[in-house]
């Protein structure tokens, strides 16, 4: 069991609850002395990440034994180095590499205890309305409004201290681009993030060292844990066990830090909660034989680019909190179904999301290093992609559809037009060849030139979703619209999984409140 | 020039390894060897030979550091020659290549790269250095180029076939990565690196416990 947990009690109606204050009591790959371990729960919770946690949390003050079994390291906040590259090896899925089959888009998620909520930039939006009106319309979901999700919203934005960025939130590249949304008259907004008294390190992506960010390492993991939750990391799910179509429990591997198989694992549970995201839930299931064969289609993940501008004066991108405004003009699918996000970036990023040219233009580019911004652009993508187990590795099928490459264009041109518009002198677009843009007259001719073929943009994923898609025809889902996975009883999808579309907005809310809401349904 | 590591490969350079051949790693294997196979064959008719090695370089006499202990000769004297063409620091305000130990990072990142990926990464290199011989009928191979050639070439193959891209990318990036990541380079461009420590910034610890109402 890990060390330095400090703890005190708290009373409750019914019991008395150890508060834990700092750490978490988790067993770990070291703490496993045995070949095998034989467990039992009420309920088994495969992830830890926003879905995870959040039913982990909500079941074991029902009283229910929940176990929770993390694939990835148990890290304290305390051995965060803040080195994005280092990050990159501990943090996340695939140690930062995951991709799709293209090679051109990276699918950065977490794989930790506290899964995606541990490195992501804090935004919390909710569900925007339209988007319910779609899952509405297309998928016969009409329990999802903005009034009936309204106290589920409202609880985990009170639970993780979600509020608007004040003005000492807002940094320097932020403030420019606010001057450049002022001039064009464009609706640009703070953020909402998770985060209590932020120390504006802009280090969100290297997980926040000194817990402000309020992600389930610090919030729902230790609330659960003190309603009795015992949490494993290290632990890799190989399969979901059934007979007789219902499901009894989990197989799986201890795995440590360096690829050693230290243990297996078996769980017998009558109740299973997928929430290992949008890729690993897919996979899992379909290693099981589980669901039906809409399991790992509909993958939809936001294709992101970082737009990055030079200006004249100093902007020091990496300083200060890393979101603090977005341009909500486009939102609305009929005004072109993106946001802009203003968001800062370290050093060795930089130097990967453009291609400022070979030799003494990128020395040029990188001694103004300190004079660049950036803008993501997030879409509105379709589901056209899928997640595959192939037997012994799994592909994450991805294409930018040709369907969605206009709206990736129009994101584009917004974004350049932002930069100009706040002053940029330079604004490089994310190409594999050399691309730049200096004035508005510019914008179409350059970007109009772009095609759609692989490795031509350079495009990062940040949003994986949509693979178990709920819904009320089993023809075009693969989970009921409570999250009961088709096929099988006792088997729930409580993740990013279960979204019928992309959402346009950054997940974690919808995704804290599917997993509420699922976990209410869950006896 | 500071020496190769010689220590077992670190977690960051696993990790630099891992990002800067995702490209790579993602496309389907029988997709990258088709489009070598291709370049080969190529490149075999253009030169009228097989693709053994298709011109000799001055460069395959000179020896390669003892700490070097991932990367082939050839692929040493290619990443030495990429150094000089892509970070051209003489006269900039950035901390000198002589200063950072680019190569020796690149070997360490190599060396952490599992097997099918490092194979493939070899090909593409191969390919990367012998394919000047024709591409732009530069006559000799990438490590013998000429300054402005090298650059042509890198730029030629930004805007080339799918392959031609990832490898201009991965190439670009393993030494991109190698130099940034070294603090040494942080202070002339004002980067802060970690910072929570040094500012002596207080852990907050958990959040308490929400008061249910049920509770």
């Amino acid at each position: 069991m890990s060390a330095s947990i400090l703890s005190s009690a708290i009373e409750t109606k019914d019991e008395t609850v150890q508060q834990i204050n700092q750490g978490l009591p988790v067993v770990q790959a070291s703490d496993v002395k045995t070949g095998r371990l034989e467990l039992t729960a009420d309920v088994v919770i495969i992830g830890s990440g926003a879905g995870g946690a959040v039913t982990a949390y909500e079941l074991a003050r029902k009283g229910l034994d929940v176990l929770v079994l993390e694939a990835g390291p148990y890290v304290p906040s305390s051995e965060f180095t803040e080195d994005f590259t280092e990050s990159l090896e501990t943090l996340y899925e695939d140690h930062g590499g995951q991709a799709n089959t293209d090679g051109d888009l990276l699918v950065l998620q977490g794989r930790c205890v506290g899964g995606s909520t541990v490195v992501n930039g804090c935004v919390s939006f909710r569900t925007p309305d339209f988007i319910f009106d779609e899952w509405h319309r297309d998928f016969g979901l009409t329990d999802f409004t903005s009034a009936s999700m309204a106290p589920y919203f409202e609880r985990v934005e009170r639970n993780l201290s979600i509020t608007e960025n004040g003005p000492h939130e807002i940094a320097r590249h932020s403030q420019i681009m606010q001057r450049g949304a002022a001039a064009l008259g464009w609706s640009m907004k703070p953020f909402k993030r998770n985060i209590r008294e932020c120390a504006l390190t802009g280090h969100c992506l290297s997980g926040c060292k000194t817990e402000r960010k309020q992600s389930m390492l610090v919030t729902y993991l230790p609330w659960a844990a003190a309603h009795g939750a015992r949490i494993h990391s290290d632990t890799q799910v190989d399969r979901v066990t059934s007979e007789q179509g219902r499901a009894t429990g989990v197989e799986g591997r201890v795995i440590d830090r360096h690829g050693k198989h230290v243990a297996d694992i078996s769980v017998k549970a009558e109740r299973v909660i997928m929430a290992a995201g949008a890729v690993q839930t897919p996979v899992i299931l379909q290693r099981s034989g589980l669901g039906n064969d809409q399991v790992g289609r509909n993958f939809a993940c936001h294709p992101s680019m970082y737009v990055g501008a030079r200006y004249p004066e100093p902007v020091h991108p990496w300083r200060g909190a890393m979101l603090g405004v977005y341009v909500d003009e486009f939102m609305h699918p009929d005004n072109g179904g993106f946001i802009l996000e203003v968001g800062g970036l370290g050093i060795a990023e930089l130097c990967m999301i453009s291609e400022p040219g070979t030799g003494k233009p990128f020395v040029e580019y990188m001694e103004k290093a300190a004079h660049m911004a950036g803008i993501v652009t997030l879409i509105h993508d379709h589901n056209v992609g899928e997640i595959r187990w192939q037997g012994d590795h799994k592909e994450i099928l991805y294409k930018l559809s040709d369907k969605d490459f206009p709206s990736m264009l129009a994101s584009l041109k917004a974004a350049v037009r932002l930069h100009l518009a706040a002053g940029a002198e330079e604004v490089l677009l994310p190409t594999s060849e050399r691309l730049s843009v200096t004035s508005v007259d510019q914008i179409d001719a350059v970007i109009d030139r772009l095609s759609n073929k692989p490795q031509h943009l350079r495009m990062v994923s940040y949003h994986p979703q949509g693979s178990c898609r709920m819904g009320t025809d089993p023809a075009n889902s693969a989970t009921d619209a409570e999250g009961r996975l088709r096929g099988v009883e006792g088997v729930w999808v409580a993740d990013a999984s279960l979204l019928p579309t992309s959402l346009i907005v950054n997940p974690q809310v919808t995704v804290y409140a599917l997993a509420n809401y699922v976990a209410d349904r869950i006896g | 020039m500071p020496t190769a590591k010689d220590t077992p490969p670190n977690q960051s350079d696993q990790a630099a390894a891992r990002q800067v051949t995702a490209p790579l790693a993602a496309v389907t294997r029988r997709r990258f060897m088709k489009g070598i196979l291709l370049g080969s064959a190529g490149l075999a008719v253009a030169a009228g030979g097989t693709f053994a090695v298709l011109r000799r370089s001055p460069v395959d006499q000179l020896p390669v550091p003892d700490g070097i202990q991932h990367l082939s000769q050839s692929e040493y004297h290619l990443f030495r020659r990429a150094i000089e063409v892509l970070l051209p620091l003489a006269g900039s305000a950035l901390t000198p290549v002589s200063e950072v130990p680019v190569l020796a990072n690149i070997d360490a990142m190599i060396g952490t790269l599992p097997a099918h990926i490092r194979k493939d990464v070899a090909s593409g290199l191969m390919l990367f250095d012998n394919a000047a011989v024709v591409s732009g009928w530069h006559g000799r191979r990438f490590v013998d180029l000429e300054e402005a050639d090298a650059v042509a070439y890198f730029d030629r193959w930004s805007r080339g076939s799918v392959i031609q891209r990832t490898m201009n990318t991965v190439i670009k990036q393993f030494v991109y990565v190698s130099y940034w990541r070294d603090p040494k380079t942080w202070p002339p461009v004002e980067f802060d690196g970690p910072v929570s420590d040094r500012w002596g910034i207080a852990y907050l610890g958990n959040a308490p416990l929400p008061e249910e109402a049920d509770a």
